[in-house]
């Protein structure tokens, strides 16, 4: 029976290859971000092995609280003096390491994108990880060393300035070094390296470090010294030896890039469930097809269960070649993903790809497992055909009866999947858990929906095909019946691109709100009209650079908005920082228990709470609360007013004063500010004057007026949405590949009847036409489906995002064109098909039995 | 491609020939396993004839037939459709011949199931987009006697039913030559002489010209003119005496 098994896989050679083609995106995409994952972790690794060579004692401060930068605050350098006082320390070094930029000398970035460029400070050679390759390490107050990779990508030598703005001015330097770090990637990030002093004047780190380095005398352990080291220095300070400095390091690097890994297998598992649908199609309609070769082994003296075995074992097969496929495609996909993260900013660092054997042993199981899976109940129905089938022209099996418990399924999944949606509304919990119990909930409807679909199919295939039937006549006729001649089929089709097409129209749906939501605001809440920012919107700007542009002539006021994470009854939250004296002019906020005036009023040691807050701690005006700092400080600050919720919490759950800011938070920079123009004053003439008066200071300090910064905010949000598109498209192509296995399945059922229609006198191109209008009318069906599906789903999900502000928007247009996209698509699917449906031997399709 | 194709003034058959084949030879496969399925045929048919064409399997009856109407393409020779030379048109041709000229009846009926009876019967016009003769179209179901069952479909019909439907499908373009591939193959008895009669009815009443393949005694007996081939050649053509005697020619072909 298994040589039967193989003879009967490669008969149908190409039929099986279309079905593995359904699992091999998904399987490719786990693969592909398994490996790139573990490269990227393997070229962390590298990084901070190497960084720590030659460190046996690392010393950094601890971060009370995490921000969302992984910055932590520096410490006093008084400490140099004990560590260096300890027994068995050869030789101690503080050095810094702070998030700045690095421009050349025409003010432009030396990194790409997202990836942080970093001032550090040298450090004594014994202690030093970075080798030099060219030139020398800087000597003097003007010098400075360039990894060599970021001055490759900038074009800049030895002898060149770049600038280095930290927290305070630009500041130009000569390059007089090129370093790495012992071969290892950076990947676009970039290192510059000063002299110590510089290093804290230009991170506005006075008389601080960020890490303090040891060596050891020889013959004194690590662990030996870092205990020692441990007794004489305060508990905020972390004491490890080199090696767990690089281990938690890497750690770290890990957990945050797990967000990553995780949203990537999640595509990989809708692409999965795509394809699941197309196998279980490619089966269910196979074991129809061959009923009567099942008939004929049922009278050999087959058993019920080797039938079932042949089918399965068929099963086995195309998803072990469909994993093996996949995983080769995959280690091909990982270097494509690594570009597509570095074509939108994430440039992440390389090395040798990584190929663990989980990454293989997870593919196949799954792969395999889904395939099994998939074509279980297809293979189970192979086992009811009677003997007498062998003998007969058409016998149906299975079906009819189970309309009932089908529909009794599809009933109760409906009504667990609402049921979860409208639990997680009801009990208004908000992040992952309530995301995760949605999706949850999305998916029993999904699944309901295509489980009933086949009861849908019929009258909806009549509507979409209307008007192919007045356009094509009787091909657009015929090709309306063919859909609808075996329901489930064309149901489950539609299903699996019904799926791709829900997450498209959602995200889309999502995405139009957050854009439209965000202009919102800036419309209505954002009084100030212009913005300064840092580069991207995402890295801090110098108080001095607000301070310079509300100098300008013509701003009235400049306010500078600072955020820290920081915790509150262990929970962490954002807090933000304003200038109480112009924070009014610039922004609209409004109060649920108190008026603007608070603002105004603000004093140090006082603190506004958002709404939300003030319901889950219970803290009210005149309550004190305490608020944990990333520097460890507590301090007990009194709420004097509670904000009303809806304006996309532009202030975090908690607003203090700048001062109380710096003081106690330990921010002395700001993250954006608002600038109120003068009356009577021409908002782009003030804007350019401002621009001409930070750009030789601070050429990083970004000026935008309302227009640019909603362009800002939209090309995030739809570099993003680009992003998604491109993961779920994997599903999408899935589902039309569905489309086109099950066109050609059909047509090959159907030789006889096509050979008829071409026998009295139907001519190629009308056997083309009904092909391909048939793929439209599935096509559209799907779509159709999806697109109800997102928009119910993205109404849902709006709701409880309602009262942050968010307000959902429909682009109607947009989904118009995703419908029109999808027709086309279907057409496209049905180029091979028609094709080979025309190229039928008319003598061959009669004479076939 | 709604051109109708032109009788060559040329030809060279009598005027009475509608299907003419001269020289007919079709060799499927090469060396050892080379089969000569024809091996030269020379056949006319006369207008309004009912012609059976019989012999035992591997004659080359069927692929006679195909070649005549067209779906296959003889290795030499030529043959002749209503004056237009069919051997060598491309296959935008031969459908537009097939539109124009030619009627098929197939030994499995086949219907489309999803089309009622007389969406069945009205497909060839629908195909070509030409606007039904509504007197001929109800005179071809009332001769086939399908009047009241013009809104069933191909399910809820007989065998027989089905295939008097498919016989009112060839007719109703009132094709130059209808071509019936073993037609009652699939039937009774009864279903087998209703069809058969109603050939039979169409050359008479309306001068149809009919070729069936065909290995039933009884229902070439139906026929003007019963042609027999063997090993690829003809060897028998004269108008069909009885059922029995057909038989006794069969037995002598063996």
């Amino acid at each position: 029976m298994l040589s039967l098994t193989f003879k009967n896989l490669w008969a149908r050679k190409w039929r099986s290859l279309m079905t593995a083609v359904a699992v091999v995106f998904g399987i490719a995409l786990v693969a592909g971000t398994y490996v790139l994952t573990d490269t990227t972790n393997g070229a962390f690794d590298d990084i901070f092995v190497k960084s720590n060579e030659g460190i046996d004692v690392a010393i950094t401060s601890r971060a009370q609280v995490e921000q969302q930068d992984g910055s932590t605050p520096a410490f006093s350098d008084k400490y140099l003096k004990k560590v260096e006082g300890v027994d068995g320390v050869k030789i101690a070094a503080g050095s810094l390491f702070s998030q700045g930029a690095i421009l050349d000398s025409e003010g432009d970035s030396t990194g790409g994108g997202f990836a942080p460029q970093f001032i550090a400070s040298e450090l004594p050679e014994a202690l030093e990880s970075l080798e030099v390759v060219e030139g020398h390490r800087p000597e003097k107050a003007d010098e400075v060393s360039l990894d060599q990779a970021a001055a490759d990508r900038s074009d800049l030598k030895i002898g060149d300035t770049v600038q280095l703005v930290g927290t305070g001015k630009a500041t130009p330097f000569r390059i007089v070094g090129l370093t790495q770090l012992g071969g290892a990637s950076f990947g676009g990030t970039s290192i510059a390296q000063v002299l110590l002093p510089q290093a804290q004047k230009l991170t506005g780190k006075q008389g601080e470090f960020d890490q303090i380095s040891v060596q050891a005398d020889p013959g004194v352990s690590p662990e030996e010294l870092r205990d020692r080291i441990t007794e004489v220095l305060p508990k905020d300070l972390r004491v490890e030896t080199g090696a767990e400095n690089a281990k938690r390091s890497s750690d770290d690097i890990r957990e945050s890039l797990s967000f990553l890994s995780i949203a990537l297998l999640a595509f990989a598992a809708i692409s999965l469930f795509v394809g699941s649908f197309v196998i279980f199609n490619v089966f269910s309609i196979t074991v129809a097809q061959r009923t009567r070769e099942f008939g004929m082994l049922r009278t050999l003296g087959a058993k019920r269960g080797q039938i079932l075995r042949t089918v399965l074992i068929e099963g086995f097969l195309i998803g072990l070649v469909a994993s093996i496929v996949g995983i080769v495609v995959g280690i091909g996909l990982a270097k494509g993903l690594s570009a597509v993260l570095s074509a939108v900013g994430a440039d992440l660092p390389t090395k040798a790809l990584v190929i663990e054997p989980r990454t293989i042993i997870v593919s196949l199981v799954i792969g395999i497992g889904v395939t099994l899976v998939s074509s279980l109940i297809p293979a189970l129905r192979s086992t009811r055909v009677p003997p007498i089938a062998a003998l007969s022209e058409n016998i149906v099996i299975g079906g009819k009866n189970r309309l009932l418990l089908r529909s009794i399924v599809a009933a109760l999944l409906t009504v667990l999947g609402i049921g979860l949606i409208v639990s997680v509304l009801a009990s208004g919990s908000e992040g992952g858990n309530a995301a995760l119990q949605m999706g949850m909930g999305a998916l029993a409807v999904v699944i309901a929906i295509s489980i009933f679909s086949p009861k849908i199919v019929r009258p909806a295939a009549s509507l979409v095909g209307a008007p192919l039937e007045r356009i094509g006549g009787l091909t657009g006729r015929l090709a309306r019946e063919n859909s609808q001649r075996n329901p489930s089929r064309t149901a489950v089709t539609a299903a699996a691109l019904m799926i791709g097409l829900a997450l498209v129209s959602f995200v889309t749906i999502f995405a139009s709100g957050l854009n439209s939501s965000v202009t919102k605001v800036i419309d209505q809440d954002l009084k100030g009209e212009l913005t300064l920012q840092g580069p991207g919107g995402f890295n801090p700007i110098s108080i001095k650079a607000v301070e310079a542009a509300g100098k300008v002539d013509g701003v009235e006021d400049a306010s500078a908005i600072s955020f820290s994470q920081v915790k509150v009854d262990g929970g962490s939250k954002s807090l933000s920082s304003v200038d109480p004296s112009t924070i009014n002019q610039v922004m609209n906020i409004e109060f649920d228990d108190g008026s603007p005036q608070d603002l105004t009023n603000l004093k140090d040691g006082q603190v506004i709470i958002s709404k939300d807050l003030s319901d889950s701690t219970g803290a009210s005006v005149g309550d004190s609360i305490s608020v944990l700092s990333q520097t460890g400080k507590k301090p007990n600050l009194t709420v004097t007013g509670v904000m009303a919720s809806g304006n996309l919490d532009l202030l975090g759950d908690l607003v203090v004063t700048q001062n109380e800011m710096i003081r106690t938070f330990g921010v002395d920079t700001a993250f954006f500010a608002l600038l109120k123009v003068a009356p009577g004053q021409d908002v782009n003439t003030v804007q350019k004057r401002v621009e001409d008066a930070l750009d030789k200071p601070f050429p990083t300090a970004d000026v935008l007026n309302q227009d640019e910064l909603k362009d800002s905010q939209k090309q995030q949000i739809n570099g993003l949405l680009a992003m998604i598109y491109v993961l779920l498209a994997l599903a999408v192509v899935v589902s039309l590949v569905g489309i086109v296995v099950t066109l050609i399945l059909s047509i090959y059922e159907r030789t006889r009847e096509l050979g008829m229609l071409r026998a009295i006198g139907m001519s190629r191109r009308q056997v083309k036409r009904m092909v391909r209008y048939e793929a439209v009318i599935t096509a559209v069906l799907g779509a159709l489906a999806g697109l109800i599906l997102g928009v119910i789903f993205a109404f849902l999900l709006g709701i409880p995002l309602e009262s942050e502000g968010f307000t959902l928007s429909y682009p109607i247009v947009t989904l118009l064109f995703i419908l029109l996209l999808t027709a086309v698509a279907g057409v496209l699917a049905a180029i091979y098909p028609a094709r080979k449906a025309a190229k039928l031997d008319v003598l061959e399709a009669v004479s076939y039995e | 491609m709604e051109s109708t194709l032109e009788a060559n003034p040329e030809s060279e058959a009598p005027q009475s020939s509608i299907v003419t084949a001269t020289g007919l030879e079709r060799i499927y496969g090469e060396g050892e396993a080379e089969v000569r399925a024809l091996d030269g045929v020379d056949v006319a048919f006369e207008k309004g004839r009912f012609t059976s064409i019989m012999g035992p399997s591997g004659s080359g009856k069927s692929t006679l037939m195909h070649i005549l109407a067209g779906l296959d393409k003889p290795t030499t020779g030529k043959v002749r459709v209503d004056g237009v030379e069919i051997t060598g048109l491309d296959d935008g041709e031969l459908t537009q011949l097939r539109r124009d000229k030619l009627g098929f009846v197939f030994q499995f009926f086949n219907l489309l199931p999803v089309l009622s009876a007389e969406e069945n019967i009205l497909l060839p016009l629908s195909i070509a987009r030409r606007k039904p003769d509504k007197a001929w179209v109800d005179e071809v179901i009332e001769r086939v006697g399908l009047t009241d069952r013009r809104t069933h479909r191909p399910s809820e019909l007989s065998g027989g039913q089905q295939q008097r439907v498919a016989v009112a499908r060839a007719l109703v373009t009132r094709p130059a030559v209808l071509f019936a591939d073993e037609p009652t193959g699939n039937l009774d008895s009864k279903a087998s002489e209703d069809v058969l009669q109603l050939l039979r009815g169409s050359v008479d009443e309306y001068d149809q010209t009919v070729i069936m393949v065909t290995h039933e005694p009884d229902a070439a007996a139906h026929g003007d003119r019963l042609i027999a081939l063997r090993d690829g050649k003809l060897v028998h053509d004269a108008p069909p005496v009885s059922a029995d005697a057909v038989i006794e020619l069969l037995k002598t072909l063996a």
